[in-house]
């Protein structure tokens, strides 16, 4: 009876590393026509949970059954064709091709003869899968021009070409705004409707309790309880992924302002920033929100001289910079914790101590290498932020994500600056080192510093922040004090509703 | 592996209760690396090939590996630099070809020796900076301008030239055939030398840790105040130096240069490069396994000889001895993938 509508059974599932114990006896369950999200801090099994579901990883013990069949030794390829896709947050989608043709790839339609790609029929029956969807996703433009948001579309599209109906989502919100968020659960809401299996994992509480059925809690490897959304709140999920309260999830110390220390006076870089202007004083936090594509980070890019603006400049205690280079940034007293971490950030494949002290050896000394020093700061620098590491020589991407955005803000504190900014600083981070880094940016305000934050975490743009400055399409159209501002206020301001219907 | 991932749980465990913790200092794993196997290799080739032909290991059949190697160490010592900065430099061989025709001209027409050395020095690191200089204007692979100077080098060399054999008659031998104490080759010292300034450069100055940092990752070094092109021309005229002094060594030991001269080295010294563990994505190297690299090209070199193998199998020898190299740090990488992934289970649950 019950097997009929059970899509996924996996029982008592045992993962050893080592001597570690990342899973210890789980059991999880997915229903035909359900979101099941999965929820837990950095490190508590989830990823491995789900990679064992999909083949990736074999666990020690315990079985598996997908459609009421015991499924043994699942690899990759076994678990696709048993109908489990899974929507990654790094998209494997081949840029160069368009939407039909990574839809259809691996599996071309051809002509009859010659035997050529059909793509006219490709894009049509693209098409009809995305309208299905209800998705604003054009079937004949090149993958490379779609946005973040469209590509975890699009691998819900080819999921669903290969008749999967056990869909696995890993974070897929994390890199995309507000509305697109929106637009997502309510794609998920539709695979649902389909009878298909959803899993659903993210560090955003509010999207599972808008679009989850049953949750299922993990802490550090262990099963903490699987209940259906309607039976608990918020707080109870919480405390049973940290065991700590949720009220102390967002309180933060209100710090003494001071002067004004950094002023941005008329920053242009045509058609991509015009003529922004604000001021930051000393100790205050500046948030910078709005939706994604609304110019923030090419803002802070313009500030820090990532980017060269063609009008505009900065001013740091009153002296003129003229943002040229990162290098003349840095100098003149900034630092940029960069949003793409990845890509930006961490230099692959060097150790600890040469990612920390990178800004430190290239701006503030001589030609020399002085290994004591760097030694001493990076082990000053992993006790003050509580880096967990082992070693100096180990690689950055050895560590977890929280730790290696610790690593990258390290970098900044070195040496003393006045203005810091941030770019989705708790981007990808788990709850403890998001606290941490909380309390750092506090810090960093009590020392007098100023601090620009970009966010698209609206709790924390908004408690985080003394004033929200509001980006649209490439306009600092407002800049609102942050305490009191409700959250749909916010975003209202964000989409431009007030303005005669946005655009 | 997976053990480290384990200390590393246990100290986020214990880290609240210690007070401070000093990290465990870098050390090298010296049975884990590259450089141990390519030692490995050389010794025991030369064992097999002793009990084949018992000259192998004289004093003088090594000292003349030394020798014979000095040229290849100097232009891999430059070829280093570039490959851990992500660039390479195939116009090494038709740079040397140039700066030593130049060299020999001059002194075959009176010039003082010195002073045409330092032309010859001069001219290669300017080609060298030219090759550096066009792939960051025209935002070019340098593999692709140093590809086309490869023809203007060696053209400008034969239009000067005539073509024609360029031979200095003895004059200026000592740099390439004196021996110290008989035995000890100057040109091989030279070739120390380069390697010990190449490992200082890389090692404890800030040009070493801008030349690490804009191989493994442009952008965020850029962020980081790097000057990235700065970085990049900078070892662009190291490299050009290297080359500069291998056409001085070679012109000596020779003792004449034709526009040809050099042909060929610059698959030898990347190869020696890649053999040594600096993969050609760059960020990842040090000159120690370019030291053995170039030993071992060397020693084999020297092997074929000794178990006298039909020369023109020496070439097809190399070409499969970096096609083996590459596929040691291929199998390496795909370890290193599948590691990264299990530590990311056990840390990161969540991503």
């Amino acid at each position: 009876m019950e097997h009929n509508d059970e899509l996924v059974l996996m029982k008592d599932i045992t993962k050893v590393y080592g001597s570690q114990e990342v899973l210890k006896r789980v059991s999880f369950d997915l229903r035909r026509g359900e979101v099941h999200c999965l929820v837990g801090e950095n490190g508590a099994g989830k990823s491995t949970l789900i990679k064992i579901l999909s083949g990736a990883v074999t666990p020690e013990d315990g079985e598996i059954f997908i459609n009421g069949q015991q499924a043994s030794d699942l690899t990759p390829r076994s678990a696709m064709s048993l109908g489990i896709s899974t929507v990654y947050q790094d998209a494997e989608l081949v840029d160069s091709l368009t939407v039909a043709d990574n839809v259809f790839l691996g599996d071309e339609r051809l002509f009859r003869f010659p035997p050529i790609v059909n793509s006219r029929l490709q894009v049509s029956e693209a098409r009809r899968i995305i309208d299905t969807l209800q998705m604003k996703l054009p079937a004949d433009v090149f993958v490379e021009e779609l946005s973040a948001a469209q590509k975890q579309e699009l691998q819900i599209v080819k999921a669903l070409y290969r008749n999967a109906d056990i869909i696995i989502m890993d974070e897929p919100t994390s890199s995309l705004g507000q509305e697109e968020t929106r637009a997502l659960m309510k794609i998920v809401r539709s695979l649902k409707e389909r009878g298909m299996g959803v899993i659903y994992i993210s560090h955003h509480l509010e999207e599972i309790f808008e679009i989850g059925d049953r949750v299922t809690i993990l802490k550090d490897g262990q099963h903490m309880g699987t209940h259906s959304i309607s039976e608990v709140d918020m707080d109870l999920v919480i405390r049973k992924m940290v065991g700590r309260k949720a009220s102390s999830f967002f309180s933060r110390k209100p710090v003494e302002i001071g002067e004004t220390q950094v002023e941005i006076d008329g920053l242009t870089q045509t058609n991509v920033i015009e003529d922004v202007s604000f001021s930051v004083r000393a100790g205050e936090i500046f948030g910078i929100g709005g939706l994604v594509g609304s110019g923030r980070s090419e803002l802070v890019n313009l500030i820090f001289g990532a980017e060269k603006p063609d009008r505009g400049t900065v001013y740091i205690n009153g002296r003129r910079v003229k943002p040229k280079s990162p290098r003349r940034a840095i100098r003149a007293g900034m630092g940029l914790v960069t949003e793409d971490r990845k890509r930006l950030g961490i230099l692959v494949g060097r150790d600890i101590v040469e990612n920390m002290a990178v800004v430190h050896n290239e701006v503030f000394k001589g030609p020399l290498i002085d290994g004591k020093e760097e030694d001493r700061l990076t082990n000053k620098m992993v006790n003050e932020l509580s880096i967990v590491a082992s070693r100096e020589d180990q690689t950055l991407e050895e560590l977890s994500g929280g730790n290696q955005q610790k690593v990258i803000i390290g970098r900044w504190l070195l040496d003393d600056a006045t203005l810091y900014i941030f770019d989705e600083p708790t981007k990808g981070v788990d709850i403890g080192a998001k606290e941490q880094i909380y309390d750092l940016l506090v810090e960093l305000a009590e020392r007098g510093k100023s601090i620009i934050m970009i966010s698209s975490d609206m709790p924390e743009l908004i408690s985080m922040s003394d004033r929200i400055g509001i980006m649209r399409e490439g306009h600092m159209v407002e800049i609102v004090e942050a305490k009191g501002i409700e959250e749909e206020e916010l975003l209202r301001s964000f989409i431009g509703i007030d303005d005669s219907g946005g655009k | 592996m997976i053990r480290e991932g384990n200390e590393e749980m246990k100290n986020s465990e214990n880290s609240s209760d210690r007070g401070t913790r000093t990290l465990a200092r870098r050390r090298l794993n010296l049975l884990k690396s590259t450089w141990f196997f390519l030692l490995a290799v050389l010794v025991g080739l030369s064992i097999f090939t002793n009990l084949m032909n018992p000259r192998f290991l004289t004093t003088s059949n090594l000292m003349n590996i030394l020798d014979q190697i000095a040229v290849l160490g100097i232009v891999s010592a430059g070829m280093t630099l570039l490959i851990i900065s992500g660039e390479i430099d195939i116009s090494v061989g038709a740079n040397i070809g140039l700066s030593s025709c130049v060299m020999a001209m001059m002194i075959r027409s009176g010039q003082n020796v010195f002073l045409a050395i330092m032309v010859g020095i001069g001219l290669a690191v300017l080609n060298s900076t030219l090759v550096g200089a066009t792939s960051i204007l025209f935002k070019a692979p340098s593999f692709i301008t140093s590809l086309a100077f490869i023809s203007v080098f060696t053209g400008t060399a034969l239009a000067i030239t005539r073509g024609a054999f360029q031979t200095i008659y003895g004059q200026f031998e000592t740099i390439g055939v004196k021996r110290f104490w008989g035995i000890l080759p100057l040109s091989f010292l030279i070739s120390i030398i380069a390697y010990v300034v190449v490992h200082i450069l890389l090692s404890y100055t800030k040009l070493g840790r801008r030349t690490y940092a804009i191989g493994s990752n442009p952008s965020a070094a850029h962020l980081s105040g790097i000057s990235v092109n700065k970085a990049k021309l900078t070892n662009f005229m190291l490299s050009g130096a290297c080359v500069g002094v291998a056409a001085m060594v070679l012109l000596s030991r020779i003792g004449a240069a034709q526009p040809s001269t050099g042909q060929g080295l610059e698959l030898r010294a990347i190869g020696a490069v890649v053999i040594g563990g600096s993969p050609l994505m760059g960020g990842k190297g040090k000159i120690i396994g370019t030291v053995l690299g170039v030993l071992l090209m060397g020693v084999i070199s020297n092997v074929l000889n000794m178990l006298r193998v039909n020369p023109y199998f020496q070439q097809v020898t190399f070409g499969a001895l970096i096609l083996g190299a590459l596929a040691v740090s291929v199998l390496s990488m795909y370890k290193k993938r599948g590691y990264v992934r299990k530590t990311k289970d056990v840390k990161k649950g969540g991503n």
